[in-house]
Parts: C-alpha cells; sequence; structure tokens
C-alpha cells in the first residue's frame, strides 16, 4: 500500500479492501482517507510491539505501507528564552507528551499558553504550524517564536496570512489562510498549534486538523466548552482535554498593579459643533424610529434599516464620524504632548483605536509605530527593539497583550479605545509593570469631554472590576 | 471577484438566486460611468484618495454595496505601486533611530526650544541624501492607502513629471505589455458584474452538476485547471443520461473535489467560483449547485439550490480554446478535404472518462452507415508519457480510439514498450487513407446515423 497526499486527502494505492478509515473512491478507483488518519493508518499497518502484545495479535499480518505523504522533517530546537516553565506549565506539557502528543491544554488567559506551545514545539522536534484566529495573534505568535528558535532556523519563522506567503519548518498562520491553503500544506507539519481551539469546531475551520497530516497536535484554550456542544468534535480531530487550569488559582498571581488617571479634554469649537450636527443627525433618526437602541437588538436593528433606508444609512455615517471627531480630537494631541514631556524618561506605549491617528501621532512625535498594516517581520523587529531598550516608546492602534511577547511599560496612554471590556482588562494587565518597586506603573485615558466617550469610558471601568473576562 | 460581503443574493423555497442588475438601466449604468471616471482621474493618485472619494459616492445611497462591488472588480484592474526615493522602512528605521536620542519631541516650547522634529527629519534627509520633502513623505509611503494607482485596465502611467503630476498612455496593441482584457467601459463592468454575483453565490458550494452541449474541450480543460474533480455522465439532447460518448450530444458532470468523497464540504466553492465563467463558453449549458445555508454548526445549516444556464444573460471573459489549435490538426482536415472517402473527419469532441483525468480526442471519423472511430493525435510526449497514457486507454477498453503518433523527436517506436496496433506512426504528417485504414478495421457500430439525420 502507497500513502501519497492529494490535496487535502490521503490517497490509498493498492490498499487491501480491509483498510480501516478509507473510503472507495471510485472517480479515481482508488482508496481515499481524510488526511488526519494518517497516524492511525500507520498504525494500523505497523502495530507497535506494546499494541501487539496487549492485544494478543502478535501473529496479525502487518501491512507494508510505502509512505510519500510524510513532506515535514524532523527538528532540533532548544527555546533561546531563559524562562523557567511554571509548576502548571510543566504539569500540562508532561500531560500532553503522556497522551502521545496528541490533545487540549485548558488555561486561564495570561498564564502563558503561548510558553507551554514553545515547550510542545521543541518536545516534539517536528515541521509545526500554529493556527490563530486572528491577526493580531498571528503577529504576537511571530514574535514570541522568532524569540524563541530564530536564530535555530535556517529560514525563520514562516507567516502565512496578513499578506505573507512565506512557508517553512516553523510557521504561524490564521484560521481563515489555514482554511484556504491547508490542502497544498497539510502533508509539511508534524505538529499541529491550534490556539483559542474553541473556534475550531466552525464547519469551515474543521477542515484544518482534517486535512492535515500532523501525528502531534495541540490545543490551546482558555474556555473549552463550547455552548452547542461541538467541542466533542474537538476530542475526534486534536484528542481529549488533558490538563486544565481553572481561573480562580491563578487570578492576580502575575498580573502587575497599576495607577489609572483620567483625562478629558474639550473639543475645539469647529470640532464642537460638527460633532453636535452629525451626532444630532443620528439621534434624531433614532428617537424618530420606535426601538430603543439602549435595549437589546436595538442596535441591530439600527444597523439592519441603515443598510435598506437611506436615511438610516445617513444616520450611521453620521454616528460614525461624530465617534471619529471624538476619537481623534485635536486637544488630545496637546495632551500627549503634555505626557511625553514628563515622561520621556520613561517606557511608554500609546494606544490608539484607528490606523490613521497612529500614524499621524508616529510622524508627529517620530515614534515607532505598529498597527494592523504593519508587515509581521517589521512588527517583530520593532517590538525588539523597544524590548532591548533600544526605542523606549511605541504608538499602536493593536492590541498588544498575551504574554512574553510584549515587552514591559511602565507608562500606558489610551488616546482612544473601543467599548470592548475584555480588550481594555488585557491592554492594562499584561503590558503595564512598573520599572522599579518605588514607583507603579501608569496608564493614562483621554477622553473627549460631553461626549459619547465619556460614557463608554465609566461604562468600561464598571465593566474591568467585574466582569474582566467578557 | 466580489469578496464574500459583497455578495447580493436572495433565498426562496430552498433556491438562492443572485441579485443581478439590468445592464440596461440607466441608474446602474450612471454610477459604473462615474465609478470608471473616478479611477481614470486618480491614476497617479494615491489608494486611500481614491477610497475616499468612492466611499463619498455611498454616504446616503443604500445601493452602496453595489457601488462598493462595482469599485472592486475595478479595483482588480488597478496596479498600485509604492513611489518613494529610498526604501521608507530604511528612512523610518533612520528617524527613529535618530529620534530616541532626542526625546521629547514635542509640540510645544519648553525651554524655548522646540526644533527637535525639524532637527531629526533634516539630520535623517541629509544622511539619506534626500530632501526634507522626500524625508517626510517617504517615511509611510508604502502604507497602503499611500501607494498610488500606477495602471488601470489599459491605461497606465508613463511616468511622472516635476510637479507631480502625472501623464498616462493607453496601452495599444502592438505594444510590448498587452493585457487580455478590453478597454474598460460601463457595458464590460455591469457584465462582469453579473458574472460576479454569480460567482459569490458559489463560495459556499459543495457541489456543481453542469450540463453542456458544446465546446467540451474548453469547460474541461478548465475543470483541470481549477482542481475540481468530476464524475462525467453522457447525455443526449435532452438531457437524459445514455450508455455510451459515441451516441452522447452532451455530457453531464458532477463537480466536487477530493474531500467531498468524505463530507458537504464548502472549500471547493471558490474553485466552482472560479470555474463559472468556462460556462457561458458554451452555446448551450446548465448548471445547478448544492449551496450550503448559514454558517453556523452543521446542525442547523440547510442546503439550498442555485441554477443557472444559458438563458441568464452571462458572458465569459475566459478564452475558449482554438478550434483547430494545432497545424498539425489543420492540415489533416484540409487534406481530408481533398481526399476521396466515404469516411469524414468530424471536429467532435467526445469527453473519455480515464478515471483521474479525462481525455477530448480530437476528431471522430465516421462513417455515413454509422461505424465510427475516434482520433486522438499526440505531438510531444516522452516513452514514460505515451506508456501511461496507452495503458489507461488500454484499461478503458477503447478499442475504436486510434491515436496517431509523432515519429519526429528522439523518440521513436522503439523506446516505447507495449503499443497496441491502434497506434498510427508518423513522420512529417498524417496520411488520410492510413487512418482510413485503421478506421475500416477499429471502429464501432453505431447508432449514430440516426442521430445525425435528425
Amino acid at each position: 500500500m502507497r500513502l501519497t497526499f492529494d490535496d487535502g486527502t490521503l490517497l490509498l494505492e493498492d490498499a487491501p479492501d480491509s483498510v480501516p478509515y478509507a473510503e472507495w473512491d471510485d472517480r479515481v478507483d482508488e482508496y481515499r482517507a481524510q488526511a488526519y488518519r494518517y497516524h492511525d493508518l500507520h498504525q494500523w499497518a505497523a502495530p507497535s510491539s506494546r499494541d501487539q502484545q496487549t492485544l494478543a495479535q502478535a501473529t496479525m499480518a502487518s501491512e507494508p505501507l510505502e509512505d510519500d505523504a510524510r513532506a515535514y522533517s524532523d527538528l532540533a530546537l532548544s527555546p533561546a528564552v531563559a524562562i523557567e516553565p511554571r509548576g502548571y506549565q510543566q504539569a500540562a506539557l508532561e500531560a500532553w507528551i503522556d497522551h502521545d502528543r496528541r490533545g487540549s491544554v485548558v488555561l486561564p488567559t495570561g498564564s502563558g499558553k503561548t510558553f507551554l506551545a514553545i515547550q510542545s514545539i521543541a518536545d516534539a522536534g517536528v515541521s509545526t504550524l500554529v493556527v490563530v484566529p486572528t491577526i493580531d495573534l498571528l503577529n504576537q505568535w511571530h514574535a514570541t517564536l522568532t524569540n524563541a528558535f530564530g536564530d535555530q532556523l535556517p529560514d525563520d519563522v514562516g507567516v502565512l496570512g496578513g499578506g505573507s506567503h512565506t512557508i517553512t519548518d516553523v510557521t504561524v498562520t490564521t484560521y481563515d489562510s489555514a482554511y484556504r491553503y491547508i490542502n497544498e500544506y497539510g502533508d509539511r507539519f508534524g505538529l499541529l498549534v491550534v490556539d483559542e481551539v474553541h473556534h475550531l469546531p466552525a464547519p469551515t475551520y474543521q477542515q484544518i486538523p482534517e486535512m492535515t497530516i500532523a501525528p502531534y497536535r495541540l490545543g490551546l484554550t482558555a474556555t473549552y466548552e463550547r455552548a452547542d456542544d461541538q467541542h466533542e468534535v474537538l476530542e475526534e480531530l486534536l484528542g481529549p482535554v488533558v490538563y486544565k487550569e481553572d481561573v480562580d488559582e491563578l487570578t492576580g498571581e502575575y498580573l502587575s498593579d497599576y495607577e489609572t488617571i483620567h483625562l478629558e479634554v474639550e473639543l475645539t469649537t469647529d470640532e464642537r459643533n460638527q460633532y453636535e450636527e452629525e451626532y444630532q443627525l443620528y439621534r434624531d433618526y433614532v428617537d424618530s424610529h420606535d426601538f430603543d437602541i439602549w435595549k437589546e437588538g436595538g442596535y441591530q436593528e439600527f444597523l439592519k434599516r441603515s443598510s435598506y433606508d437611506p436615511q438610516g444609512r445617513r444616520a450611521l455615517i453620521a454616528k460614525q464620524r461624530a465617534e471619529e471627531i471624538a476619537r481623534t480630537a485635536e486637544k488630545k494631541i496637546d495632551t500627549l504632548d503634555n505626557l511625553l514631556k514628563r515622561h520621556y524618561d520613561d517606557r511608554t506605549i500609546i494606544f490608539t483605536a484607528n490606523n490613521d491617528f497612529a500614524y499621524e501621532i508616529s510622524q508627529e512625535f517620530i515614534i515607532p509605530c505598529i498597527t494592523h498594516q504593519t508587515a509581521t517581520e517589521e512588527r517583530t523587529d520593532l517590538l525588539d527593539r523597544f524590548r532591548t531598550g533600544e526605542y523606549s516608546m511605541l504608538v499602536t492602534s493593536q492590541v498588544l497583550d498575551e504574554g512574553i511577547d510584549v515587552p514591559a511599560a511602565n507608562v500606558g496612554i489610551i488616546l482612544s479605545g473601543s467599548a470592548s471590556k475584555r480588550q481594555y482588562a488585557q491592554r492594562l494587565g499584561r503590558i503595564l509593570r512598573p520599572t522599579d518597586d518605588r514607583q507603579p506603573a501608569r496608564l493614562y485615558e483621554i477622553i473627549a469631554a460631553n461626549t459619547k466617550e465619556t460614557y463608554v469610558s465609566q461604562h468600561r471601568r464598571q465593566g474591568v472590576g467585574t466582569d474582566a473576562d467578557s | 471577484m466580489l469578496t464574500a460581503d459583497l455578495a447580493r443574493s436572495r433565498t426562496r423555497n430552498g433556491s438562492v438566486e443572485p441579485l443581478f442588475i439590468g445592464p440596461a438601466e440607466s441608474r446602474y449604468r450612471e454610477t459604473a460611468q462615474q465609478l470608471i471616471d473616478i479611477f481614470e482621474d486618480h491614476i497617479g493618485e494615491p489608494k486611500g484618495d481614491l477610497e475616499e472619494t468612492i466611499d463619498q459616492l455611498t454616504i446616503a445611497d443604500t445601493d452602496y454595496k453595489i457601488v462598493q462591488g462595482l469599485a472592486k472588480l475595478l479595483t482588480d484592474e488597478c496596479e498600485f505601486e509604492t513611489v518613494a526615493t529610498a526604501d521608507p522602512q530604511k528612512i523610518r528605521q533612520a528617524l527613529f533611530a535618530k529620534a530616541n536620542e532626542s526625546y521629547p519631541i514635542v509640540r510645544q516650547p519648553t525651554l524655548g526650544d522646540d526644533t527637535q522634529r525639524l532637527e531629526v527629519y533634516s539630520a535623517v534627509a541629509d544622511q539619506l541624501g534626500l530632501s526634507l520633502e522626500e524625508c517626510y513623505r517617504g517615511m509611510y509611503a508604502d502604507l497602503e492607502d499611500n501607494m498610488l494607482l500606477v495602471r488601470f485596465g489599459d491605461l497606465y502611467v508613463d511616468e511622472y513629471t516635476d510637479e507631480g503630476r502625472s501623464s498616462t498612455t493607453r496601452l495599444t496593441g502592438d505594444s510590448e505589455e498587452t493585457y487580455a482584457e478590453d478597454t474598460i467601459s460601463v457595458d464590460w463592468l455591469l457584465t462582469r458584474y453579473n458574472l460576479a454575483l454569480a460567482q459569490a453565490v458559489l463560495y459556499d458550494a459543495t457541489q456543481m452538476r453542469i450540463r453542456v452541449w458544446d465546446h467540451f474541450n474548453t469547460v474541461f480543460s478548465y475543470v483541470k485547471l481549477f482542481g475540481l474533480m468530476h464524475r462525467i455522465y453522457p447525455i443526449d439532447e435532452t438531457g437524459e443520461w445514455v450508455d455510451s460518448t459515441d451516441v452522447a450530444a452532451g455530457y453531464e458532470a458532477i463537480l466536487d473535489g477530493p474531500a467531498s468523497l468524505f463530507s458537504k464540504s464548502r472549500k471547493y466553492g471558490i474553485r466552482m467560483a472560479n470555474f463559472l465563467p468556462a460556462l457561458p463558453l458554451c452555446d448551450r449549458w446548465e448548471m445547478t449547485a448544492e449551496v450550503l445555508d448559514g454558517d453556523g454548526g452543521s446542525t442547523n445549516s440547510g442546503s439550498l439550490t442555485f441554477e443557472l444556464d444559458q438563458t441568464d444573460g452571462l458572458s465569459s471573459h475566459y478564452s475558449a480554446q482554438d478550434e483547430f489549435d494545432s497545424d498539425l490538426e489543420r492540415t489533416l482536415a484540409q487534406k481530408w478535404e481533398r481526399a476521396t472517402t466515404d469516411w469524414e473527419l468530424r471536429r467532435e469532441d467526445d469527453v473519455l472518462d480515464l478515471g483521474a483525468e479525462v481525455m477530448i480526442p480530437d476528431f471522430a471519423v465516421e462513417h455515413p452507415d454509422g461505424r465510427r472511430a475516434i482520433l486522438e493525435i499526440v505531438g510531444f510526449w516522452t516513452p514514460e508519457y505515451l506508456e501511461e497514457k496507452l495503458a489507461k486507454i488500454e484499461a478503458a477498453e477503447l478499442d475504436h480510439l486510434l491515436i496517431a503518433v509523432s515519429d519526429r523527436l528522439d523518440c521513436s517506436a522503439t523506446d516505447v514498450e507495449k503499443v497496441s496496433d491502434q497506434v498510427l506512426w508518423f513522420k512529417s504528417g498524417i496520411h488520410v487513407y492510413d487512418v482510413v485504414d485503421l478506421a475500416e478495421e477499429y471502429a464501432l457500430e453505431t447508432d449514430r446515423q440516426k442521430l445525425h439525420s435528425e
């Protein structure tokens, strides 16, 4: 029997009719199996001696197997990160290894999932594909993997997605790009790492593990259970949950303290006039229609209307324009200016909620800038220079959170932010660390006074205390 | 093609149909013209400005999906380029390095000194041999918004003049670079838009069933090109299955991909969307696709039907294969004209299913009494290729298939181990009477006579 990788599946040439996991494909007159059966097919063809003894099948004739499917390499990597694994990380790694390097690990946000992944890549010693949900995470993983293994990989860490298309022995990709290209590259990796694995059971994304031959698989998440019970699919495709650490046991332990200062700026007269004009357009529309924008489903109703009602569309644009005026208020730049004067000796990260504003600040104050448009390699380089102290300031429109890839800063300045409670909490907790014990880290939030931002900010702060993970 | 968010379709009674727009309706023609003008006006200008201008069109317009969709198709005909005197990333790096020594770089004067910013830019400009303006503008010239539109259809930027204005040139047919596309016009855009709407419905397709009655060669070349798998059934004029390709008026094919064997997969939807424009190359065709509804869990998503045929007014921008795509075949056809034989040479493209691939022979050789053979011409080959091909033909038990193989190349009959008697070797050209002799020997009795006389 000869095994070949064919467009995301395994073609089993000259297979006996007793071959398991396979379907007869009358289009090519051969048996075909899903790629994730690669490991099972090997087990079937040549059962390990241990299995033979326990199953008393020593006489079973094994099927000679010619493997032309595997296109991944063995690697000898050791992480260049001089951090001792924490107790639970070591325990999780061992549990995963004991389960034949297949399965998911459930760890709370901020507990070093990335670090665990690096340990398992080194342990498995094969080409690895890391699949993550967003471009932000793609960039973060690229930075982290480059830190850990960059010097040991002749072709660097590969990136598939966000405009890059380089496949190397250790490659990071997004769910969307992986779904699109997995049929081409599913034979190139022996270990599949899936971050935020609870997203995987969607029918499309499910094809990522299905079309991969990788015998080793690791899922990572903080929230394994899904309401629709689809996590059972994960057991089939990745393996069972091999380790679980509860949130309570970790909260507070590794998060730093910081002091928050809220600053309000007034809109200029011009801005105020424009703001009122646009915001009024929006309010008038909302008030003259019989849905309550503040109630559940109200905003969805508004969006729906804006897709067929020209006035609704205009109201939506008015709302967006008003928000933009508040977000990029001129006086915010003046306030920033003052803060930079005060903190020029500190390590400062400035957040904006949109790219244009980030670039404006970058050009105005000559500060390195990271947005979702920044190429992954340049982003990693900028963060590296910030980490080593070569750069002391950074402006970004992205969420920089999670573990070891983000270098510590002791001053954070939020120029505008979204209303997402989760995003806010993560921004604060992961980045700010005091430079010395006497002075706590400090976070400034600059808000435009008497605009909707004031409301959003209050709303956000209330959320952080009680429900940081929502 | 359109992005999924720009798709427009309606679902009713288990079937889905794209919301085609009337290419003759004046409001769409006006929008199309307006957009084409905007693109032409923005040649040499930053992409961000172009997009901003397009967005302005949609502020109070609920047809914004149409506007953005049309704009997307025009953008597909564009090239954007970073235009800068020095590598922007180098400029940035130099600036940040310099700036880090000079912080705080702030707006308002502290201790009477507010020139740090200018000093940093000037120092780096000098260091890199740029003007201050080139340094400042070049810093982020590689951002998508700052890239310049350098080509739109067959219009492209010639050169940049000193005033920053650009002059444009229309490419002509005999210039070195020629583009497959016609000059972009309102009709071109609206036709392409309707095709794109149909393609967008297919993004979620799990299987496609096509029926074609002509241009088989072209259609199956595109099936193969886009990596679709197929099961093929010969059909008659009405679309009913028939027993053999010899009496087929057309072909039905079920198209999907390797993993479709295990579960309904929308993975191949994009391939089907890419393939779709091959169908309007046929004079008569039908297409039925199975489209998954909703993106939720597998339990609540049902299947919808999407149907199209030659009456939907779609037209293709793909190219059909030439009627006679090699000199060899044309010469044989001409010689046949002059020869005296009852056998007729027909340009008849049967589709022979050889398992993993189809073979589409070049000719049929037919006798008025209904006898019929098919002829495949092999011009270029290696011994491995030919042996593989012959093995497949043997396996498919096609006894009435004649193969004419060129002997001109380095390889010759002696390099090939197994050669059946159905192979005709030729040196410079194929002789009509050699083919007739073989046809007399191997042709198959068919009731095709009746079909043709109808």
